[in-house]
Order: C-alpha cells, then structure tokens, then sequence
C-alpha cells in the first residue's frame, strides 16, 4: 500500500475496532430483531416461519402489552417529574454554601454505587407487611399493615420510590454543577433591582442551567425506560400486570415464554420509540438550550 | 435573613438524607441481628444482639468466591479492552480529518440512545449462535465498545494543543506511540473518570448478565444475590439475605467513602455509564 492511501485509510483503521463491537452488538441486533419480528418463533414454531406483521397485530390486540404501555409512561412520567424537581430542589439548597455540604452530597450520592439488584431486595424487606420498617412506623400512627408490593394499585408506586431513590444524588450533582456556573453578579444585580427569590430563579437559574437540566431530562428518560433489575426482583412484573415494564415485558416473552418472534417485535417498538424521542428532544428542546461552545 | 433560610434548608436536607439513607443502615443493621430478631414485630435499629453467623452461613450456601472473581474478571476485562476501543476512536474523532466523520459519530451516537438493556434478545440470539452463553466473555463482549467513553476521550483529547503533535511527527513520532507517550498520560483525569464509572456500573450490572448465564461458572455477584433469594421459596430469607447483599455491596461502597471526592467528580465529568 502506498503511503498516501494508508494516510487516507488511517482514521478509519482507528475506528475500526470500537465500529466492529458497535456493529455487532448494536446496529446488527437492531436490524436483526427487525427481521425476527416478521417470523413466528415461539414454541410452536421453533424454526419459525415469514408472517409479516402478524407479531405486532398480536401485540397491538394485547391488552398485557397496553397495560405495559400505561405502566411504563406512568413510572417514566413520575420518576421524570419526582426525580427532577427534587433534585433541583436540593440542588438549590446546597448551592447556598452551607455547611456540611460535602457530608449531604455523599449521602445523596450513595445510592448510585450500589447494585440496582441489592436496592431493590433492601427495599423489598422496607415494603414487607407487618416486618417492613415502612409498616412498623404506620403502624405507630395507627396505620394498618399493607401488603405494598402486591397491591396493583401501590406496588407500581414502591418502584417508582425506588427509582428516584437511585437515581436522586447523581441528579443533584449536574444541576449543582451547573448552578455553580451561575455568576453570582447576576443574582446580585437582580436583587439590587427588586427581583425576589421566586422571580430570580424563573428568569436567572432556569435559563442558565438549561444545558444541565437538558442532560438531567435525557438521561432520566432513556433510564426510566430501561428500568428492569427492580422488577426482575422485587414483583416480577406482578401483581395482575401491574408494574411489568417494557424491558421486562420484552425479557418475558424472549426468555420465560420462548416467544422470540414477539419479543423482537416488542423490541423494535422500544428501538423506534427511543430514536424517535431522542430526535424529537433534541430538535425541540435541545435547540433552545444554551451550549457550551465546542470546537 | 439568610441565617433563617439557611436553616430551613439545613431541615431540608437533613430529612431527605435520612430517608436516604434508610436502606444502607437497615442492611447493615438487619445483616447483624438474629433470624428470631429480624422477625418480630417490634422493630430495632440497632440490633440487641450483634450476630456475625449470618456471614458465615451466608458463606456456605453460595460460592461467593467464585461470584467475586467472575465480577473482578469481568470488570477489568471491560475496561481494558474499552480504554482501547476509545482511545483510538477518540483520536480518530477528536484530532483527524476525514470523509463521513459527522455520520460516523452520529452512528456512534444510537448506542448511547439504544442501550444494551433493551437489545436482549437480539444480542442473546447472536451470541447463542457464537456458542458464547454461560461465559464471562458474554456478558462482557456488548460492552466493548462505549460511545460514552468515546465523547468524553475525544473532549480530552481535542484540549491538547496541536502543536505538540505537530512536534512529536517532526521527531519521527507515530499517531499510536502519540497517543500511548503524550496523550493518555495527559488527559489522565479523563481516563479515570471514565475508568471509575465504568468499573461502577459493571460491578453493578444485573439485567443482561442473568439472561447470559446459566451456572456458577460465569455468575456476577449481582446475580448470585438474586440466585441466593430465588433458591428460598416464597421470600427470601432476610438473615442470610441481608449478609449476602452487605458482602456484595461492601467493596465499592468502602472504595466510595476512601474515595468519595474522585468517584463524585468521574460520575460527573463523564455524563453517564460506561
């Protein structure tokens, strides 16, 4: 090869190795459960067999997968919302230099070192009727004992606990960074002005966070949509469908079912429905969020 | 004025930590008592009885050593192989001009958007036609490469003045030996950084690594504490339970209050997982 079309070829070669594990393990399990999902591969069909859409015909006809939709915009929705105003929140009071502020950031923080699978057996034995820590203090306010995670109208709203628990102290680091990023003139001179508190946050600590806040909103959408180790151990979807998720709906019918055709066809919903919010966040939201230069 | 807001905020704080912390003190507290202890109705913080037997049994029942060296291998593994996918990418996308380098990195961008989690079945098929199932490789192998690792190396990397490339060419110095001898060990911070979340969240994947394995042989310890739980019929058995989770949480948890000021600041530097 002669030098000028190895310079030329060099980029390239440097991609080359991170391309070939993003090829294999990314683009390719997307096009192939696009291809899965045209054949009927369950137990029936072990082989499968070409049916064109007929998977996503089942899957639209299944009350299961409506059920599935709801309970997942539900926790996504209230762990989005929870998550992001609590941590602005307590963002906002450490930001006032107070003391032990280090003490508090690593308690907040701790969650996130520790195995999502070992958050959710703690906080199985937090829920336990009459056992639980949760029903022992009720009880002493002369609350009954619940039974939480197997009561279909709350056990959706223990995860969702669960999911802000974990994710609450990595939340409140990004909008610290960037409400330390505010110049503190800015806030002076609104005062000087007249501003109140409430008028200084919506008109200065908003717009000047907003890239942080942006990240904190993707992050925690793409996350709250992944969400399964919680519910792989703690209610295994249960009870009556009521906190199966999407990962998970797409883990029962791959692996407990066998209904490989089903599943893929789950799993390009899940595929096109990320890019889709993706590309509409960015395009919408991302557009008017201030950016940090970059090269 | 401000002494009073303070305050307020100080109450703030202070609640929410210690709802915070709830979980980490009752595992702790709950892996040191008694079966008997565990099981009343009137509840203790601390235990009446400091009890390491739970430990012991816990030991017992479950090859815990074997769980410890499958999730070290694994993680390291990851690491080693990421460092390098993502630095020669980084430099690829950071310092280097060629054709298709905006859809390059917008291809680079669908792994950050589609992550590992929700390609199960996909990545299962393949790597069940691999004959790779029930293998540390396995669980590994999806993550090889981190477009995470990939954007946060290319910032570091783009930081370092081009003039110092441009005098280590003239000294006959290659784009590899560059990249080994000048850029890794300047942008260090970077590179633990990203070292540090990406061990932390391995150490801590439990979705992917169950559906891949099905013996002891290749078993995190994530999954060994949900083996553990699943082995006891209806509930798991909370004595033994809670020693099992202390031991699998313990080394980050220790490693995060040495370090807490560099595993913080990595968490944020380096946007997300690894």
């Amino acid at each position: 090869m002669s030098p000028k079309s190895f310079k030329r070829l060099k980029p390239y070669l440097f991609l080359l190795p991170a391309l070939f594990f993003l090829a294999v393990f990314t683009y390719f399990p997307i096009l192939n459960a696009f291809k899965t999902s045209l054949f009927k591969l369950n137990l029936d069909f072990p082989k499968g067999e070409f049916a064109w859409f007929e998977n996503y015909r089942i899957l639209l006809a299944s009350s299961t997968f409506r059920q599935v939709i709801s309970n997942s915009l539900f926790y996504s929705f209230s762990t989005i919302i929870i998550g992001f105003t609590l941590s602005l929140f307590l963002a906002i009071q450490l930001d006032k230099n107070i003391k032990l502020k280090g003490f508090y950031k690593v308690i907040l923080f701790y969650p996130t070192m520790i195995p999502m699978a070992a958050a959710a057996l703690i906080w199985m034995w937090i829920f336990m009727p009459m056992y639980g820590v949760l029903d022992y203090y009720l009880g002493k306010l002369g609350f009954a004992s619940h039974n939480w995670l197997n009561d279909p109208n709350l056990a959706l709203g223990c995860l969702v606990v669960v999911g802000v628990w974990k994710r609450l102290g990595y939340y409140v680091l990004f909008f610290l960074a960037g409400l330390q990023n505010i110049p503190s003139s800015l806030n002076e001179a609104a005062t000087i002005d007249g501003a109140n508190p409430v008028q200084r946050f919506f008109v200065i600590t908003l717009p000047m966070i907003s890239s942080f806040s942006f990240f904190v909103f993707i992050t925690s959408i793409i996350d709250s949509l992944q969400a399964v180790d919680q519910v792989y151990i703690m209610t295994q979807g249960g009870p009556f469908e009521s906190t199966n998720l999407l990962v998970y709906y797409i883990y029962e019918n791959g692996f407990k079912y066998w209904n490989r055709g089903l599943g893929s066809a789950m799993t390009s919903v899940l595929t096109i429905f990320l890019l889709i919010v993706t590309v509409v966040i960015f395009k919408t939201v991302g557009k008017k969020v201030y950016y940090e230069s970059e090269r | 004025m401000k002494n009073k807001m303070n305050i307020y905020s100080h109450i703030f704080l202070f609640f929410v930590s210690l709802i915070v912390l709830v979980p980490l003190v009752l595992i702790i507290s709950t892996a040191f008592k008694s079966l008997q202890e565990i099981m009343t109705l009137d509840f203790h913080w601390m235990p009446e009885k400091i009890i390491v037997t739970n430990f012991i049994e816990t030991l017992a029942v479950a090859p815990w050593l074997r769980y410890y060296m499958n999730t070290i291998i694994l993680v390291i593994m990851v690491l080693a192989v990421q460092l390098v996918t993502i630095s020669l990418a980084a430099y690829a996308f950071g310092r280097m001009k060629f054709k298709g380098k905006s859809i390059l990195f917008i291809l680079f961008l669908v792994q950050m958007m589609i992550p590992a989690q929700s390609l199960v079945i996909p990545n299962y098929m393949t790597l069940s036609s691999l004959k790779m199932i029930d293998t540390i490789l396995a669980i590994g192998v999806v993550y090889f490469a981190s477009a995470y690792g990939v954007f946060l190396m290319r910032q570091a990397f783009m930081a370092v003045p081009l003039a110092m490339e441009d005098a280590a060419r003239m000294e006959g110095c290659g784009s590899l030996r560059f990249i080994a001898t000048v850029l890794i060990p300047l942008t260090k911070p970077s590179l633990i950084a990203f070292s540090l979340v990406s061990l932390t969240h391995h150490w801590n994947e439990f979705f992917w690594p169950i559906i891949v394995t099905d013996t002891v042989k290749a078993r995190p310890l994530t999954v060994g504490l949900a083996m553990l739980t699943q082995a006891t019929e209806s509930s798991p058995e909370w004595a033994l339970t809670s020693a099992a989770t202390l031991i699998v949480i313990a080394p980050l948890m220790i490693c995060f209050l040495i370090f807490q000021k560099q595993f913080i600041s990595s968490f944020m530097s380096s946007g997300i997982k690894g």
